[in-house]
């Protein structure tokens, strides 16, 4: 196998990372839902604390995806 | 097809070439006013622009531009406060520089063809700035004591080392993630937005030369505009959020250190 | 500014034109990928962005900040007076409307008991014209009542001589002789 295609093999295994990333932020929000309907009147001060945890768990599928663009360049 | 990453490529501004110079750690560098200067000078002037013709004409009944700015202002302030507690007053122009001028950087970023938060010397600045501001917080204010921050005194006494030494990597993660997470987001969105106006493009141009898939790829580049619609919308929201998770995610850094050792 | 002029003289404009192209051919050829990873361009970004950064530090903590909280306090204590204001009018007005309930519960006693006087005065009034009417009437009955009764005994006295003269005319009639007067007049006595 070329070093190259190699390359691209790697770079696309690397954002499987992403798969994680996404169920994380999917079951942050899928709580947060679960949560205000429960109890509506406290979810609007919650919402930055969402955002971060969105954030918190969405960074690693960054991380993913530059592990993929710096495999992609190297 | 365009090239969905030329957009991201710094050129000086013909004329305002100086030359290059060593630096140690970063090699050779140019010394030229390029587009990323132009973008940051711009987001910049928008938001001294925007800030005093909030502030100037401040009056006690707001009108629409000076109720959009205490939005801004109160949001902010609010994070500062409930994150760092009485404290937070002092560290709030911090938090809110970083804010609005991440904020203009972004929003910028969807108007013009260059965005200075998708390069990745700008977000470890910011990142690194953040960070360092931390480290220097925290030894001013602790001394030695500042390193109190990686041992946690709940753990038992056999694991303290082990849950240390992973505080203190997590710790040395914080500003790669804080860089990298609005890098790559901005990133992302902007080569999303690229490459799906680029089907737009070059499948309008395949239907009209009635080459490849003829009129049937008029669909599809109908599909992609909807797409860029969508995403444009999309990032004017991402454009805002990475904005206020890293002020908040700076507020948080910030209070472990103020806070130290009470709390949490 | 000096030092790049310098370096601006010293390298020939060819030479600069020719690294400069160089450059960009080999990092496009280099890499061909993401140029945010040129760290070539990294410096003057990093210093520009510290110097924004520093400048707008400085104009947020000591311009903009202080002058919106400025605002945003004086509106929170106009807030504040106006609610209070508001409350001290309310309590205002609600202890007046008890002083008005008070007057309108005042007046009303006032009039209640003032009718109940004038009602009482009219009613005295009545009874002591009727009274006099009454004792009046009475009087004139009293008065009345003697008349009748004088007239009445002189009907009796005149009664009585009547018949004491009818019963001496009959008695003449009847047994042709004349009876006394003192006759007569024992005789209705008794009949009478």
């Amino acid at each position: 196998m070329e070093a190259e295609a190699a390359k691209y093999i790697g770079a696309g295994l690397a954002t499987l990372g992403m798969i994680g990333s996404a169920i994380g932020v999917g079951n942050i929000f899928a709580n947060f839902l679960n949560g205000a309907l429960r109890n509506p009147s406290a979810a609007g001060s919650q919402v930055g604390n969402l955002f971060v945890g969105a954030a918190l768990a969405e960074a690693l599928g960054i991380l993913a995806f530059v592990l993929g663009i710096l495999i992609l360049n190297a | 097809m365009a090239d969905p990453i030329e957009q991201f490529e710094v050129h000086p501004i013909p004329g305002l070439e100086f030359g290059e110079v060593a630096v140690p750690f970063l090699g050779v560098q140019q010394i030229a006013v390029t587009n990323s200067h132009v973008a940051m000078t711009i987001a910049f002037a928008l938001v001294v622009l925007f800030l005093t013709a909030v502030t100037s004409g401040a009056k006690v009944v707001p009108g629409r531009l000076q109720s959009a700015g205490e939005t801004l202002f109160s949001m902010i302030d609010g994070v500062t406060d409930s994150i760092i507690g009485h404290e937070g007053r002092k560290y709030f122009p911090f938090v809110f520089t970083l804010f609005t001028l991440i904020l203009g950087m972004n929003i910028l970023g969807m108007f013009l063809t260059f965005t200075a938060t998708s390069q990745l010397a700008v977000t470890i600045t910011f990142a690194v700035l953040t960070i360092l501001l931390v480290i220097g917080i925290g030894i001013l204010k602790h001394g030695l004591g500042f390193f109190l921050l990686f041992w946690p005194s709940s753990a038992p006494l056999v694991l303290r080392p082990v849950v240390g030494a992973i505080e203190f990597l997590s710790f040395l993660l914080r500003p790669v993630t804080l860089a990298l997470r609005l890098f790559g987001n901005m990133l992302g969105g902007h080569v999303a937005l690229k490459i799906f106006a680029g089907f737009v493009v070059s499948l309008g141009a395949m239907a009209f030369a009635g080459e490849g898939l003829g009129l049937w790829a008029l669909p599809i580049a109908a599909l992609s505009m909807t797409m860029v619609v969508a995403l444009t919308a999309l990032e004017f929201l991402v454009a805002f959020l990475q904005a206020f998770v890293f002020a908040v995610l700076a507020t948080i850094y910030l209070n472990d250190v103020v806070n130290l050792g009470h709390g949490h | 500014m000096l030092i790049s002029t310098q370096t601006d003289t010293m390298a020939a404009p060819e030479k600069s034109d020719a690294t400069g192209g160089t450059y960009a051919t080999t990092t496009e050829a280099e890499s061909g990928g993401l140029p945010q990873f040129d760290t070539s361009v990294w410096a003057g970004q990093i210093v520009y962005l510290l110097f924004l950064f520093f400048v707008l530090y400085l104009l947020i903590a000591k311009v903009f900040a202080p002058r919106l909280r400025r605002v945003m306090d004086e509106r929170a204590t106009t807030i504040s007076t106006a609610v209070a204001t508001a409350r001290s009018v309310q309590a205002e007005a609600a202890t007046q409307a008890a002083a008005a309930k008070a007057e309108v519960e005042q007046a009303r006693a006032d009039s209640r008991r003032m009718a109940a006087e004038a009602k009482a005065r009219v009613a005295a009034e009545a009874e002591a014209r009727r009274q006099a009417e009454e004792a009046e009437v009475n009087a004139r009955i009293e008065a009345a009542e003697a008349q009748i009764a004088v007239t009445r005994d002189a009907a009796m006295t005149n009664v009585s001589t009547i018949a004491a003269d009818t019963a001496q005319a009959i008695v003449q009639r009847l047994t042709g002789k004349p009876a006394t007067a003192a006759e007569a007049a024992a005789a209705v006595k008794g009949a009478v």
